[in-house]
């Protein structure tokens, strides 16, 4: 059996909010919330996905904070109905005080939103190129 | 929807930690605090066995609970623990077994209030 996580964890206490670090050591985001899969011959959920960026993070937030940061990400986001950026779960190696993936940065959703907030608005504020 | 019901869909943990959970004699419970995983549900991945609910932490109250400190495992200032742990004494445990359906943030149990029992510390 695989010792990279515990056997029984509190998934509020030991994976929300826990940071994500990538195959190259790089911050990736935060765990957001989580995708729960409810197996198709029956039985209890399990955990297929992380969520993660605004589009997570809005549904924990209160009503109104949340419906602000869900339109607000809507609104930047170049995709016509984003929904929040997903990490599959078989791409995680370990589950300790952060959660590392096997995976890089530059390949998760969520890093793809952030480059094109860069590129697209935060490039075109005065002195951003300084 | 009854859990039979739900098979094959997905759902996000936010919307279980939202919810209210009502017993077998419509009594409320309590609002869901955490859920519970075990690590010996369907391989994920590099991941391994993926992680499996096993039940929800249901209780009164949600202050300090994401902190951890109502739980014993998790080790804080011995002052704050015995504070939480006194608020959130009454939590209980509902195996996932005992869940009979999930809708509109409401989860409805097949059993009563009264035979859940007390939520047991994390091993580890």
């Amino acid at each position: 059996m695989n010792d990279n996580a515990k056997r029984v964890i509190d998934a509020g206490l030991n994976l929300l909010d826990r940071q994500i670090i990538d195959k190259d050591g790089m911050m990736a985001g935060n765990v957001d919330d989580l995708e729960l899969t409810f197996p198709a011959d029956g039985g209890p959920p399990v955990i297929t996905g992380i969520l993660a960026g605004p589009g997570a993070l809005a549904r924990r937030l209160g009503p109104r904070s949340g419906a602000w940061l869900e339109s607000l990400h809507s609104r930047l986001h170049p995709a016509e109905q984003p929904g929040p950026a997903r990490v599959a779960f078989g791409v995680v190696r370990r589950v300790a005080d952060h959660v590392e993936i096997t995976v890089s940065r530059s390949e998760l959703d969520v890093s793809r939103f952030e480059e094109w907030v860069r590129d697209k608005i935060i490039a075109k504020i005065p002195g951003a190129e300084a | 929807m009854t859990v039979r019901e739900l098979a094959g869909t997905q759902m996000r943990f936010s919307d279980l930690l939202r919810s209210q959970v009502i017993d077998a004699e419509g009594q409320e419970v309590g609002d869901v605090h955490d859920a519970r995983f075990v690590k010996d549900g369907p391989v994920q991945g590099a991941f391994g066995p993926g992680y499996r609910l096993q039940g929800l932490v249901v209780g009164h109250g949600n202050f300090g609970v994401r902190l951890g400190f109502d739980r014993a495992s998790v080790k804080g200032p011995w002052l704050l623990k015995k504070l939480f742990q006194r608020l959130h004494a009454e939590a209980r445990f509902v195996d996932w077994s005992s869940v009979d359906s999930i809708e509109d943030e409401k989860i409805r149990l097949n059993v009563r209030a009264a035979d859940l029992r007390l939520v047991e510390a994390l091993p580890g």
